[in-house]
């Protein structure tokens, strides 16, 4: 890769087609975090500096008032703590379910491994917001609306992560297995104690993925959060999004709480997501 | 014995079946049952008093009204103007700086994935408070600049363009992310070449990194026209289906009738065109994912 960048810099020395573009994408790059910038400047306005215009590009004074009223009118730390919930509980879930499942599929040997695999790779493409009624009359029937029980389990089913972990634990050799055999540790001791340490990074990618992915869901949380108390974040700051009232610094103080967790996340684990939304789709 | 020579056998498949059936278990009450129940649904009419299987007559119905008719229409319209955006955006950034510094790469890929880390959600929460009549900022620019009053959320000539625009800026990031990673992995040798060549770096991209990086570009175009059709939470925030169901889509007609005129079988209709439609745009994809990780 090194050796690839001093290559192509000397072809394009005096590119100046390449120049241009880039200075348009870094102005792009640059008007892009805008908005985020107006969100969290908007926050800490007052009520009457949110409607003037031209807006105060840098805020004339920082009010919390906004913060406050979000965290002592609404539930909001309630909301942050159903999402924490809802999305460690799932992506753990879905994490041993998928370990297991993708190291069959990859090591194990036994009839129907590859009718199974193709079936949870066909399902991979099926967004379930498409079959939203059945879900919900099922979640309906199990008394499960308005529980974390409800949001959590139908999101187990994504065979995403048996796709992404499939491919790390191909790459594990046989011999480590046999080896475990050899020593007449059973099937779950390989498992857990050999191959899973191998597969660790592929592991860390799932488990920052889908932590984001149902941090962020939006639709299903809703449908099935029926009181304010079960509301997560995403859903709970959507609907003071929906609330006549225009007074958008409060709005946005919502928005901010809900995106800054997801914020230090991704900062923290940039390496992993890079990995994980590669490692799921093409490999050279 | 016979139980000696089948007991191995007979072992490797119970431990494999163990080994998948937390995942099964799931996939099946989850995702395969409520395809099936979803498509028993769609062949009837049920209301709180009556249960009859009518047939395709949902179906038939459903193509009969004009606002269905409509949001195919406007989805069609997304998944055109975005997956065209997204892709070409995605791309003629990538290429320009997949062969800059490390910094720059990741500083740009950051900012573009910014959105994307922060949810949709927010992102139709800030371009709500941009785009609204009374204290947007883009209205008051538009309006100040044009004379006249503007509100784009408003007009059904501009709300799907906005929209459009709006999920393309939340979305871009991923492309990036996977272009760059699908440009770091081509040869040496090629771009060798073509320096030997003296070619400029259009030539370069246009020639070799452009084609090379076709898997990708089948990938992302699957993936965003599945991402479109499962659009929901941008329509909602932004502008509700209208103004006068301008902004339509079949995600949103399905969520309407499901959940705020409690009919259930239009909704499972459109869902399981829905499916038809997943399934033939992802069938490509699927293909070439098997034939890589299938042994």
């Amino acid at each position: 890769m090194k050796k690839n960048h001093s290559l192509i810099s000397k072809i394009k020395r005096h590119d100046k087609l390449d120049l241009v573009v880039n200075v348009i994408v870094f102005i792009l790059a640059i008007i892009n975090l805008f908005p985020f910038y107006y969100l969290l400047t908007s926050s800490v306005k007052s009520s009457a500096a949110i409607f003037k215009m031209p807006p105060d590009w840098w805020p004339k004074t920082f009010e919390t008032k906004n913060y406050l009223d979000l965290f002592t009118g609404q539930p909001a730390f309630r909301w942050a703590a159903n999402s924490f919930l809802v999305s460690i509980i799932t992506t753990i879930m879905v994490v041993i379910c998928a370990s297991m499942a993708a190291y069959a599929v990859s090591k194990l040997d036994f009839p129907g491994r590859n009718a199974i695999y193709m079936i949870f790779i066909g399902a991979l493409m099926i967004p379930k917001e498409i079959f939203i009624i059945p879900l919900f009359q099922i979640v309906t029937k199990f008394h499960l609306t308005d529980t974390y029980a409800g949001m959590i389990l139908p999101n187990v089913a994504a065979t995403f992560g048996v796709f992404l972990l499939k491919g790390f634990f191909d790459t594990v050799p046989d011999a480590i297995r046999e080896s475990g055999k050899l020593d007449g540790a059973g099937e779950m001791t390989v498992f857990t104690r050999l191959v899973l340490p191998i597969v660790k990074p592929g592991i860390g990618a799932l488990f920052i993925l889908n932590f984001v992915n149902i941090w962020n869901d939006y639709l299903w949380q809703m449908l099935i959060a029926r009181s304010k108390s079960m509301m997560t974040l995403m859903v709970g700051t959507a609907s003071i999004m929906q609330e006549i009232s225009p007074n958008f610094g409060y709005k946005m103080a919502g928005a901010a709480v809900a995106s800054v967790p997801m914020l230090i996340i991704f900062i923290c684990f940039q390496r992993y997501f890079t990995s994980g939304i590669t490692m799921g789709a093409v490999k050279e | 014995m016979k139980s000696t020579q089948k007991n191995p056998r007979l072992r490797a498949t119970l431990t494999g079946y163990g080994f998948v059936a937390p995942q099964l278990i799931f996939f099946a009450v989850f995702t395969i049952y409520p395809i099936f129940e979803g498509i028993r649904l769609s062949l009837f009419r049920s209301t709180a008093v009556e249960n009859t299987f009518v047939g395709l007559e949902n179906y038939i119905n459903l193509f009969q009204d004009p606002v269905f008719v409509k949001s195919v229409l406007n989805t069609l319209f997304l998944v055109v103007v975005i997956t065209v955006g997204n892709l070409i955006l995605g791309l003629i950034i990538s290429l320009a700086i997949f062969d800059k510094k490390n910094g720059y790469v990741s500083f740009v890929r950051s900012t573009f994935y910014l959105p994307v880390i922060v949810s949709t959600v927010v992102m139709a929460m800030v371009w709500k408070f941009l785009l609204n009549p009374a204290n947007g900022l883009v209205n008051w620019y538009l309006t100040k600049a044009s004379g006249k009053s503007i509100n784009l959320l408003g007009n059904p000539n501009t709300v799907l363009w906005v929209i459009a625009f709006v999920t393309i800026v939340a979305s871009v990031g991923t492309s990036i992310i996977m272009y760059v990673a699908s440009m770091n992995g081509i040869s040496t040798e090629m771009l060798e070449a073509a320096k030997v060549d003296g070619a400029s770096k259009l030539k370069v991209c246009t020639k070799i990194v452009v084609p090379l990086v076709k898997p990708t570009t089948l990938y992302l175009s699957v993936t965003t026209i599945i991402s479109i059709l499962k659009l929901f939470v941008i329509i909602q925030l932004l502008s509700d289906g209208g103004p006068n169901n301008s902004s339509m889509t079949m995600m949103y007609y399905l969520y309407r009738n499901a959940f705020s005129y409690n009919k259930m079988y239009v909704a499972s209709a459109v869902g399981v065109i829905m499916f038809v439609l997943a399934v033939l745009i992802a069938l490509p994809q699927f293909i070439s994912m098997n034939r890589k990780g299938g042994k």
